[in-house]
This record gives C-alpha cells, sequence and structure tokens, in this order.
C-alpha cells in the first residue's frame, strides 16, 4: 500500500510539474505579461506580476482540484447570508472582470502571433480604418460570448 | 591644441529617455575624447528641442549626430559605435510615481491573478482532471477515489514547484541570479517596439536625419 501511495505521489509530482512547463511555456510565447507592463509603464513591477501569476495559477489549482466549498463554509462559519452577497459578489465580479480581461488579452495576442490580422490587411490592401477593425473585434467577442451564455450553449456542448 | 587628439568616440543609446524638454547629447549617447576641452562641448551639443504639446517621441539619425559633431569642429574625427538610430523619448518625472501609477499596477497584478487561475482551471475542466485522477487512483490502488487523495495533493505541489522552479524566485527572492522569463520577454518587447518606431518613422520621413 506504501508502495502504491508511493508511485501514485511520484506520478502527482511530475503531472504538476509538467503541467506548469506547459501552460507557462505558451503564456509567455504569448508576451500577454510584458505588454500590460509595458502599456502601463509599470515595467518596475514585473517580479509582483509574477507572483500574482504563481499565486493565480495555486488559486486556480486549488478551486477546482479539491473544489472547496467556500460559500457553504462561511455561511457555516456565522457570515450573515446578506454580507456573504456582497462578499461573495464581489470576487465573483472580480474574477469574472479580470479573468475576462485576460482572456481577451489573450485571445487577440495570439491572433497576433499567428499573424493572422497583418497578413490578412495586405491582402485586402487594408490602410486605414484598423482602430474600427479592433472595435469590430471587440465587439463581436462581447456579443459571441453574451450570446454563448444567454442561449446556453454550453448545455448542449457546442 | 592642434597636438591634441581630435577623435571623439560616439556610442548613442538605442532609446533615451529624458526628462527635460531640451535634449543635450550627453543625454543620448556615451562619449569619449582625449581633448577635454572638447569632449565638454560636444556633450553640450544640443540634439533637439521638444515643443510644449507636441510630439513626445522623435527618432534621431546617428548620421545627424556626427554631421552636428563635425559642425563643432570640422577637424574633428568621429568614431561611431553601436546604434545607427536613436530614439528619444519625453517622459514626465509623475510617470513613475502618484496614485494612478499605483492602480495601474494593482490592475495589472489583479488581471494576472484571475486570468491565470481562470486559464488552469479551464485547462483543468478542459482535460477532466478528476476522471483523469480518478481512474488512475483506481488503476495503482485498487479502490475508488474519494477525489482527495495524494494524487490531487501532489499534483497541486509538483504545479507549485514546477512555476517556482519555471519564473525563478519566491516572492521577491530569486533563486538564481538569472533574469526571470518575463523579464526577457520584457526587453524583447521593448526592443521590438523601439524597432518598429525607428522603423516608421524612417517610412514616413520623420526620422532627424543629416541634412
Amino acid at each position: 500500500m506504501l508502495l502504491r501511495r508511493i508511485i501514485t505521489g511520484a506520478l502527482g509530482i511530475s503531472f504538476g510539474m509538467m503541467t506548469a512547463g506547459g501552460v507557462f511555456t505558451v503564456l509567455l510565447a504569448v508576451g500577454l505579461i510584458p505588454r500590460f507592463a509595458g502599456k502601463t509603464h509599470t515595467g518596475r513591477k514585473v517580479m509582483l506580476y509574477e507572483t500574482m501569476v504563481i499565486l493565480g495559477t495555486l488559486a486556480g489549482d486549488i478551486l477546482s482540484v479539491f473544489e472547496p466549498q467556500i460559500g457553504t463554509a462561511a455561511l457555516q462559519a456565522g457570515i450573515p447570508g446578506t454580507v456573504w452577497q456582497i462578499l461573495g459578489g464581489s470576487i465573483v465580479l472580480c474574477y469574472g472582470l479580470f479573468a475576462g480581461i485576460f482572456i481577451g488579452s489573450l485571445a487577440m495576442a495570439i491572433a497576433e502571433m499567428l499573424d493572422s490580422i497583418p497578413i490578412f490587411a495586405r491582402r485586402i490592401g487594408f490602410r486605414h480604418g484598423l482602430g474600427i477593425a479592433v472595435l469590430a473585434m471587440a465587439l463581436g467577442k462581447a456579443a459571441g460570448s453574451l450570446y454563448y451564455f444567454w442561449e446556453r450553449i454550453f448545455l448542449f456542448g457546442g | 591644441m592642434e597636438s591634441k587628439n581630435k577623435t571623439i568616440y560616439l556610442k548613442p543609446k538605442r532609446n533615451a529617455e529624458v526628462t527635460q524638454e531640451a535634449v543635450f547629447l550627453k543625454d543620448v549617447a556615451s562619449l569619449t575624447c582625449g581633448d577635454e576641452h572638447l569632449l565638454a562641448k560636444a556633450r553640450a551639443l544640443k540634439v533637439h528641442q521638444f515643443r510644449e504639446g507636441g510630439e513626445r517621441r522623435i527618432v534621431v539619425s546617428n548620421l545627424r549626430m556626427i554631421e552636428m559633431l563635425q559642425e563643432l569642429d570640422p577637424g574633428i574625427s568621429v568614431e561611431h559605435v553601436g546604434e545607427t538610430d536613436t530614439l528619444i523619448r519625453l517622459v514626465k518625472t509623475d510617470q513613475t510615481k502618484g496614485f494612478l501609477v499605483w492602480a495601474k499596477v494593482v490592475f495589472v497584478a489583479l488581471i494576472s491573478f484571475f486570468g491565470t487561475a481562470f486559464t488552469i482551471m479551464a485547462f483543468h475542466n478542459d482535460i477532466g482532471i478528476h476522471d483523469v485522477f480518478g481512474r488512475l487512483y483506481e488503476l495503482i490502488m485498487g479502490q475508488q477515489s474519494n477525489g482527495f487523495t495524494t494524487l490531487e495533493v501532489t499534483y497541486s505541489l509538483g504545479l507549485a514547484i514546477g512555476i517556482t522552479l519555471f519564473f525563478n524566485h519566491i516572492g521577491g527572492r530569486r533563486i538564481t541570479s538569472d533574469p526571470t522569463p518575463i523579464e526577457v520577454e520584457m526587453r524583447v518587447y521593448e526592443k521590438d517596439v523601439d524597432d518598429t518606431l525607428i522603423e516608421t518613422a524612417d517610412r514616413e520621413g520623420k526620422t532627424m536625419d543629416a541634412s
């Protein structure tokens, strides 16, 4: 039994390290965080951002692997329902908003890394109105996302 | 004076950030010369004057700098090392501190935190991590997994070790003296931006070039 446990443990450790390597190489290749830091002129704080990336990944890992029942625990600990509505609600709000910004940037960064926009622009002889195209893409993404959730498309497997 | 060596070595920066509207050669390049007097005059050469409310950025061709030095003293000989174009940017001193900067730092930090939390959760959801771990646990241990086993714990531990090694630091402490991957990416990104700005200025004919 102990031997089996050791094998499982060794497997777990190596899975974790490989996932970290894989997931972060992709994230890094896209160069999202340097871009955020560059845009906001806060290059000096890169270490902080990296720490947040580490903490964020661990938080997400704990949430999705162990599925702690935070809401139930908070209510059982005696926090009044209305207070938790606000507190929990603001956590959910932050999660949604910032994860959305991140994924939106990630999607565009990947599109850009694959040079799809420059190639397209060159093919159709596109010179002006790039701002409108970008705005259209943003609105399209927002509309598509809202439609997806509104129609509950996820329930039918796309 | 004539016997003195009039060779001046000029090493312009690729990207110079200045805080004053008047830009002198010493702000945008390192210089050395055997003739102290000439060196002082060269350092004080005015390269550019930013106008209030105008462009905050200019690309100066290094040929222009050489030309200026030659105008200063026709007998001068310039040895140029390094870049061919210099990007000069006027930055405000309040850009490095203040409430707005803190707000930006917090903003980026929150995106980094929640964004990566979501990414890893979506990844776990995609691969169906509970199924994979549950089946693997059954295969090895010969009993039903309750969803909280050695596998889940060590996986999370491995993930933590993996990212820490990858990013090369724990909190503010570096594990090795190498720069962290994002620091490297940051420099690569800055270099790309500088290249683009210099090339765009060149294409639009906005480079301050030798006449």
